[in-house]
């Protein structure tokens, strides 16, 4: 089966796109374009608002409400939506399932998003809270140089999460009709029992959540400040080094 | 310094995921008009919709090919003849559709099914599949007579009755039972049954007329109904744990004897013979076909005047 599944992704029909059959490429773009709109809008919506009740410590219900919202089925949702939207959309569009499948995505991205935001502004030390506002700095300069920097490594780590479930989620997009995304192989693979494109799709999705992951990663070590996650650049370290570490040994023995 | 940077990397992240989304959505629609199939027919002009199977299945999207020469500008999946494929042909989502001959909506939406003269579909005769003990003499007199009155029309009225206009389908199969004023005898009495169906409307009402007909000729019946797909009531049927279905001649054909050829009624039915398990079989087929069927709207069908699959490969 393994070797099946291999001969399926090397086959390099399965990469190009003809009248009956939507290829990788494409249907990982369509995957992409999904997640990407979807975790777009999330954020936009969950970062502000866990930014505000964070900062201002009003409204934290709501975070509490938005994340009992994880507990409604994904599937359930798009189906329920997609009776009550796609009726109304005519002509050559596929609208009327998309957005259903993006108001899903969005209101599962959204709850990790919100809470992590919220959680990373609330456990920013009060002390240095204290001295940004003691230094002159307004409650919006406080939240944009102080407490959003200091939380970034929270809130981001509520983007990946919430990314990699919008990535594997996104193949319940193929569950309805018109709709591409590497859920397509999956779906038709098994209804054409036709595993072993069913599997690739499979393993297709998880390579793209391990890689989307991977360079979020990548942006969080370069977005958070080096002060906070506890990585020093070498160069400082090489320079400055021996000359602090002699003054901390001076200072912490003053003899 | 700290803060020039984050917000450099933060506008740098949004615009690459704009261009990934702008880029990917053009992406998308080249792809979707570039797959333009035989230049110049009506076919290379028009989506068709269906079901995920229909891309590799025999006599589906290679069938249409081989056979009559057919190929579509592009194959949107939807659903096996349900309300989605049925939403998507109405509003224009897809321009033709495989859908099933009994199925209500297309009368209620004036589709138009085109003709299949050289049957790329092939026969989908109604009939009962049978474990063999509990196929008696008296059980077999009974189901007989039911398949010799059973004709398409019939399931299409059974279709409306349950899916339109939402009857129950016990209900259904003992109105039309009792139009047909069968013998009060009762041939099969002292036979236990379980009678079993797949998981859609139209099975379900033909397991219940079989099974109200088996009662009425003195049967003890049970049902258990809505089983699901063929790979779990075949073999529920062979251990005995069911005792008779309502089945469909091609498919159970090819789910015997994949890529069997036989496409005609009677040819399918003495190959069917044949490939049935040895401990169960087949009764007597009814006229009544549950066949696929390509079919258009109303004002596709006049604009192409198509009247049947052949006139797709035709320029226009």
């Amino acid at each position: 089966m393994i070797s099946q599944v291999f001969t399926w992704l090397n086959d390099p029909a399965h990469w190009r796109d003809s009248p009956v059959f939507t290829g990788i490429p494409t249907q990982l773009l369509n995957h992409l374009r999904y997640s990407l709109v979807a975790m777009a809008i999330a954020v936009a919506i969950a970062l502000p608002l866990g930014l505000v009740i964070g900062h201002t410590g009003r409204g934290t219900w709501a975070v509490a409400g938005i994340n009992a919202v994880r507990a409604i089925p994904g599937v359930g949702l798009l189906v329920l939506l997609a009776v009550v939207i796609s009726p109304h959309f005519h002509g050559r569009t596929d609208l009327g399932y998309l957005l259903p499948t993006e108001i899903v995505l969005v209101v599962i991205a959204i709850p990790p998003v919100l809470a992590n935001t919220y959680a990373g502004v609330q456990n920013v030390d009060p002390e240095v809270r204290d001295a940004a506002s003691g230094m002159g700095m307004t409650g919006a300069q406080v939240l944009r140089r102080v407490e959003l920097p200091c939380s970034l490594p929270l809130i981001f780590s509520g983007i990946r999460s919430a990314t990699l479930q919008v990535i594997a989620t996104a193949t319940i997009a193929s569950y309805l009709p018109l709709l591409g995304g590497l859920g397509r192989f999956i779906y038709d693979g098994f209804h054409q029992q036709d595993y072993p494109q069913m599997i690739s799709g499979g393993v297709l999705v998880a390579l793209l959540a391990v890689i989307v992951d991977l360079l979020l990663a990548g942006v969080q070590r370069y977005a958070v400040s080096p002060g906070i996650s506890g990585r020093y650049s070498r160069r400082t370290f090489r320079s400055t080094g021996p000359a602090t570490a002699a003054v901390v040994q001076a200072e912490v023995s003053p003899a | 310094m700290n803060r020039n940077a984050l917000t450099v990397g933060a506008a740098v992240t949004a615009a690459a995921l704009i261009v990934a989304a702008c880029g990917s959505d053009s992406a998308k629609k080249s792809g979707s008009t570039s797959g333009a199939g035989a230049s110049g027919t009506i076919a290379s002009k028009l989506i068709l919709g269906g079901p995920a199977e229909f891309q590799t299945r025999p006599d589906g999207i290679p069938g249409l090919t081989k056979i009559y020469g057919v190929t579509f500008k592009a194959y949107k999946v939807t659903d096996t003849g349900g309300p989605l494929t049925v939403t998507a042909l109405k509003n224009g989502q897809v321009d033709a559709a495989d859908l099933f001959t009994t199925d209500p909506a297309i009368k209620a939406n004036n589709f138009v099914v085109l003709e299949d003269p050289r049957s790329d579909f092939g026969a989908q005769n109604v009939l009962p599949l049978i474990n063999k003990s509990k196929a008696t003499d008296g059980v077999k007199t009974v189901l007989n007579l039911i398949s010799s009155k059973l004709t398409t029309q019939v399931l299409i009225d059974l279709r409306t009755k349950v899916e339109v206009n939402k009857e129950d389908p016990d209900k259904a199969a003992q109105e039309w039972l009792g139009t047909l004023g069968l013998p009060s005898t009762k041939p099969a009495a002292g036979v236990t049954l379980k009678v079993g169906s797949a998981n859609f409307p139209e099975n379900v009402v033909l397991a219940d007329v079989y099974a109200d007909a088996l009662r009425g000729a003195g049967a003890t019946v049970s049902t258990k109904l809505n089983i699901g797909s063929r790979e779990k009531y075949i073999p529920a049927l062979e251990d005995g744990s069911i005792d008779l279905i309502p089945e469909y001649s091609g498919v159970l054909l090819q789910y015997f004897s994949k890529g069997a050829p036989a496409t005609t009624s009677d040819a399918v039915y003495a190959a069917l013979k044949g490939a049935v398990p040895a401990k169960l079989m087949v009764l007597d087929q009814s006229s009544a076909q549950d066949a696929d069927a390509i079919v258009v709207t109303a004002a596709t069908a006049q604009k192409y005047n198509l009247k049947s699959i052949a006139d797709l490969a035709k320029t226009g």
